[in-house]
């Protein structure tokens, strides 16, 4: 990675300060975009505590997947079934829920969300398949599954405790949406950064053959990053039903892209090797305030659909230019 | 086994949600409303003043943009314009219900007075538009309410189609192209949707009621509209003798016309709802499409904006407002469009007229 070595030399040229400048990327347009919003939108509401927050709570699903999606790109690997792995696991709470209790209903989908990452794991690790194929494929199936699972129909959450915990309660006056993603983050960070695994799987996506060859199990970390991010679709999904105190087959659809968009934007290299989870989370925040801003502006849904593709595209055209190996 | 189960209980929440119109063949509302005219909606010029001096604001939260969804949104603006209200908003949720609770969260910052919009998904909406209800904001619904929701307490009215109209409509322009009798394919929305049911319902039942010689022979239900070619080319060639197929809207009828074109059928006569201009100049150039059911959305837009407004000056709307439709044939087009739309024919479609 000549580009790792230049910054590492600290030779004080133009290119290693334009290689800090786009690990940075993603602080910077962050601040960017929200000091524009901040200064264009000073009286329309934006900067509150409670649009602010919004902004927060709307991305916490969001950025628990691209924790899961920061260690699976790390190992140079994808995960498209995120999308509907939310859908599946939020349906198979519920419906546990209503029979059988708060427990099952939470292990049902946490359970499914591995379950999910195990099979895309196993083909990957295993069968030797790339992950691209397999996990567009399992997008497909699951999305399906999540059609047929309740027949279209969306299924209340009554459970008050679940609701709570998950969605739309509050622990020392800190929403619980705040509180999970702190969690995730806090851990996803010191595992992915202070890890034999985290160093691992940074191994395996920098060089597969020479990781293997040090004695790494290639397999066994394809296996594990693909199951993380199941498990971590399947809080997401949790999360979404206790929030929306219903599940339906259409929750997390709309997410991939986003949460794809977030990670590359926060710094983690599409083919693996380099990533950073604290970035997904400024990436999360920064596609959340950018649909909140846009919305705030009064753009025409259409408008806000364009601005936004051209900001995502500018911001992953710095973050990924010279960084690719 | 399954499917057939499936099938059954799908059939069962249809005839559940359908079942008043049956009896007496009107659309009801989605809690049982009596279906009041959108006409009766009606401000005094003191109401107006009232309202222009107000100094109201509006926010649409729209379920999911489309040809239907612009113009009810272009008449909403309109009337808000006319009555001095800003629109400080609009969102689009992607037919997804977490969006659009995130959609309505959005918009609060902006104290909006009105929100309109249409719930994704009722049965649990109330949950979304719970932080708008305790802000005080006016809500007006297009097509259905969050269940739960009480009228004229949480929210102002609910402005729809003529659902039973259309889907008789349907039926009545079928039998007209196919000279009151022949074998009919039936392609409706496979989906717990209180419009599309209704809609499909009605036109089944005028069907099964009033044309003793035409019978639906092929049933087929369509979940997600990407998958309709394949729907359309299973039952094309399971029943090649079809005279006319009715598709439950106009994006799927597209793909059941292409199925038709490429096995060179021209006598299969295609009938479906809403303005969509691949179909109309499909049926302007005499092809397999007969008919086109549209409902006065533009004005959907312009009552639901209007009811609203009222409701900050005090004045109360019928819960279950409904504008009309009309059966668009080659005949009508031009002025089909602009009386559901509120726009000129398109081009295309002009120049194949001349």
């Amino acid at each position: 990675m000549p580009s790792a070595n230049t910054a590492a030399s600290g030779r004080p040229n133009g290119f290693a300060n334009r290689i800090n400048l786009q690990q940075y990327v993603v602080y910077f347009g962050f601040l960017a975009i929200f000091l524009f919003f901040a200064i264009v939108l000073r009286d329309s509401g934006f900067l509150t505590v409670r649009n602010l927050s919004n902004i927060v709570l709307q991305t916490a699903p969001a950025t628990i997947m691209a924790i899961g999606l920061v260690f699976v790109m790390s190992a140079g690997e994808i995960d498209l079934s995120i999308g509907s792995t939310v859908a599946v696991s939020a349906l198979a709470a519920a419906v546990t829920m209503n029979d059988y209790g708060l427990v099952a209903g939470v292990l049902a989908g946490l359970g499914a969300g591995l379950l999910v990452g195990l099979l895309n794991g196993a083909l990957v690790a295993y069968v030797k398949l790339p992950s691209f194929l397999v996990t567009l494929a399992t997008l497909g199936l699951f999305a399906g599954v999540s059609r047929s699972m309740t027949d279209l129909r969306s299924i209340p959450v009554t459970n008050g405790t679940f609701t709570g915990f998950f969605g739309s309660g509050a622990f020392l006056g800190i929403p619980s949406l705040i509180w999970w993603t702190a969690i995730a983050v806090a851990i996803g960070h010191l595992i992915y950064r202070e890890t034999r695994f985290g160093a691992h799987v940074l191994a395996v996506g920098d060089n597969s053959r020479a990781a293997g060859v040090s004695g790494i199990s290639v397999p066994r970390i394809r296996l594990t990053v693909l199951m993380i991010s199941g498990g971590l679709a399947g809080l997401a999904g949790l999360l979404y039903a206790g929030r929306l105190q219903a599940a339906k087959y259409t929750l997390g659809e709309t997410d991939l892209m986003t949460v794809i968009a977030a990670v590359i934007v926060g710094g983690t290299l599409l083919n693996g090797g380099k990533g950073s989870i604290i970035g997904a989370l400024v990436g999360s925040l920064m596609m959340g305030m950018l649909n909140n801003g846009l919305i705030l502006m009064g753009l025409s849904v259409s408008d806000q659909m364009i601005v936004r593709g051209l900001i995502i595209l500018a911001a992953v055209a710095v973050s990924l230019r010279e960084k690719s190996r | 086994m399954r499917k057939e189960v499936t099938r059954l209980a799908l059939l069962a929440t249809m005839w559940a949600t359908t079942s008043v119109y049956a009896a007496d063949g009107v659309t009801t509302g989605p809690h049982g409303e009596k279906p009041t005219p959108a006409a009766s909606v009606t401000l005094t010029a003191a109401e107006e003043t009232q309202i222009k001096d107000g100094k109201f604001t509006a926010a649409l939260v729209w379920h999911e943009m489309s040809e239907y969804t612009n113009a009810v949104n272009n008449g909403a603006q309109d009337e808000f314009k006319r009555l001095g209200i800003e629109v400080v908003a609009q969102t689009d949720a992607g037919f997804d219900a977490a969006r659009q609770k995130a959609d309505v969260e959005t918009v609060l910052a902006k104290n909006p007075s009105i929100i309109v919009s249409l719930p994704v998904d009722p049965a649990t909406a109330a949950v979304v538009y719970d932080p708008a209800r305790t802000a005080g904001t006016k809500l007006a619904f297009v097509d259905n309410s969050p269940a739960g929701y009480v009228h004229g307490k949480d929210y102002v009215t609910i402005v729809s189609d003529d659902l039973f109209q259309m889907g008789n409509k349907a039926a009545i322009a079928m039998a007209h192209a196919l000279g009151n009798k022949g074998k009919i394919g039936y392609i409706y929305h496979d989906a717990d949707f209180y419009v599309t049911n209704q809609r499909d319902g009605a036109f089944k039942a005028t069907i099964g009621q009033d044309y003793p010689d035409m019978q639906i022979v092929a049933e087929a239900g369509m979940a997600d509209p990407a998958r309709s070619e394949e729907i359309a080319q299973g039952m094309i060639t399971q029943n090649p003798d079809l005279d006319g197929i009715y598709v439950t809207w106009a994006e799927p009828a597209l793909s059941v016309l292409s199925s038709l074109r490429g096995a060179g059928n021209t006598h299969t006569k295609i009938v479906t709802l809403d303005l969509n201009e691949p179909a109309a100049l499909d049926m302007v150039k005499g092809g397999n499409v007969a008919a086109l059911v549209a409902d006065e959305a533009y004005n959907i837009g312009v009552t639901v904006a209007r009811a609203a407004a009222g409701s900050l000056v005090g004045k109360s709307s019928q819960p279950f407002l409904v504008v009309d439709s009309l059966a668009v044939t080659k005949d009508t087009v031009a002025d089909g469009w602009k009386k559901s739309l509120n726009k000129d024919v398109p081009a295309t479609i002009a120049d194949a007229l001349k």
